[in-house]
């Protein structure tokens, strides 16, 4: 691409942004001005020009703080825990990714369909803060890893819809919407072949070497939780590691502490991880865990069946279902 | 881990003839528990290494249990139960089914010998079975040496 062309992409893509954002303000008002949602969540601008964390607004006058542009990558759905127990209508807005962890929460009976007025967006695909050099200096930055290997670029459910984007559960489909044209020319969805590429790389290791790649992980491991934390799949009321009558699961950060943590943390969303990547994104020691989860989403493909999580809400998980015909090759 | 504790090793570091694989087995109470017993009242020989705790079903027994088991010093670890069709709340080895057999992929690619994991059905007239599958894993087990990994360090 010249740098003409891209100057180009990137005009356009922060006009359609602006455009974007104005959508989503009016779209907030009207809601939050009718009653018709208590709350809404969304996404305002951080402090720098790469930040655009999530924010929670209760009031007309306050939707000119939202705000939508290629840093809007945190996933708000796993937010919407903090109202399970409440029978007000929250707001959220959704990108391709996130939608699937409204399915996720309405499956685990964590939420109330109803209670949710879901909101689709259509994606640029994000950019990688991890790329940043200036921090003065606004600058166009690669896409991250998880949006070239994006296979749902568009919201799977939604009550409403804003920048004219396509509502569907197809997998790969094509980006739709006012950022179709940005996301296809910035690449989402292009590396999805890659999916399984570092689990490929892992597997391909010696025993020893594997034990060694993961040990030196939950060497690094400070046990923040924020993996769980922010994790739409990790919804139960009491996680077992908060526990303190379980006296035989440890919290010590110690690296057989950790192994154990990662791999029950890796067991409990098995079958039901929805792919958003937000657990790896928000690790402070940088531990490749959607590694583990894409292993486990690799092996029930293989062993149950293909299957995206989040997608059709009728459809159970693997590990919630059985077959009589299952695979039995190790009993 | 360097490759000597992977051996079988002594106090002094030396290869130790005498080693004994240490092997937790869950036993679900309807089939398998029924099963040890009858080889049990049947004096059936089997080796002493498999140390067998009662589960209600094969489906109680969490993955977390078995790294639980890896953590406190087993060197293998046994999940038995009910065969398909035969468990005593209808379903509960079915999901058994399921979920070890991710496990044991997730464990392998965790980098543990998928052999020092084990599911087998074994249902309340298998006594033989059960001597065979005990006598075949405690075998294997002590073929791998001592499990290091995953174990708590004192």
């Amino acid at each position: 691409m010249s740098d003409n062309m891209r100057n180009n992409v990137r005009d356009n893509m922060g006009h359609m942004n602006n455009q974007l954002t104005q959508e989503m303000r009016d779209l907030a008002r009207e809601l939050l001005a009718s009653g018709e949602v208590k709350g809404l969540f969304g996404w305002t601008k951080g402090s720098r020009w790469y930040l655009t964390p999530p924010v929670f607004i209760t009031k007309p006058e306050e939707a000119d703080r939202l705000c939508y542009d290629e840093f809007a990558v945190n996933n708000l759905t796993g937010l919407l825990l903090d109202f399970r127990d409440s029978q007000d209508k929250i707001a959220v807005f959704v990108k391709g990714c996130d939608s699937r962890g409204i399915v996720r929460l309405v499956q685990d009976n964590q939420l109330k369909r109803e209670n949710i007025v879901v909101i689709g967006v259509p994606c640029p695909g994000m950019g990688d803060k991890g790329a940043v050099t200036d921090h003065r200096q606004a600058q166009e930055l690669p896409l991250l890893a998880k949006c070239l290997e994006c296979r749902y670029p568009n919201p799977v459910l939604a009550d409403r819809t804003i920048g004219a984007v396509t509502v569907t559960t197809e997998p790969s489909a094509a980006p739709s919407g006012a950022t179709a044209e940005a996301a296809k020319g910035r690449g989402v969805g292009s590396k999805e072949a890659d999916r399984f590429a570092q689990v490929e790389a892992i597997e391909k290791m010696s025993p020893d070497e594997r034990y060694a790649f993961w040990q030196a992980q939950n060497k690094k491991c400070i046990r923040c939780y924020a993996c769980r934390n922010i994790c739409p799949a990790c919804n139960c009321r009491e996680c077992i590691f908060d526990s303190d009558k379980k006296n035989w699961v440890n919290k010590a950060a110690t690296p057989t502490d950790n192994a154990f943590f990662g791999i029950t943390r890796a067991m409990h969303v098995a079958g039901r991880c929805v792919e958003c990547g937000e657990c790896e994104r928000v690790c402070p020691m940088d531990i490749p865990i959607m590694a583990m989860n894409r292993k486990l989403i690799g092996d029930l493909n293989e062993l149950f069946g293909p299957y995206d999580a989040g997608v059709k809400a009728d459809e159970k998980p693997p590990l919630g279902a059985f077959k009589l015909d299952d695979p039995e090759e190790f009993m | 881990m360097s490759a000597v504790d992977e051996k079988k090793v002594n106090a002094a570091g030396q290869p130790d003839p005498n080693w004994e694989p240490n092997i937790v087995g869950f036993a679900c109470n309807w089939c398998t528990y029924a099963g040890a017993d009858l080889a049990g009242l049947s004096r059936m020989q089997y080796p002493p290494n498999v140390k067998l705790i009662r589960v209600p079903c094969s489906g109680r027994a969490n993955p977390q249990f078995v790294l639980r088991a890896f953590q406190k010093g087993a060197d293998g670890v046994l999940v038995a139960g009910c065969h398909p069709g035969d468990c005593h709340y209808a379903t509960g080895n079915y999901f058994t089914r399921r979920r070890f057999l991710l496990f044991q992929r997730l464990l392998e690619f965790s980098g543990i010998d998928p052999r020092r994991f084990q599911a087998r059905w074994i249902s309340g007239a298998e006594a033989p079975k059960f001597r065979d599958v005990v006598t075949q894993m405690a075998e294997e087990v002590k073929a791998l040496g001592p499990n290091r990994k995953l174990r708590e360090e004192l």
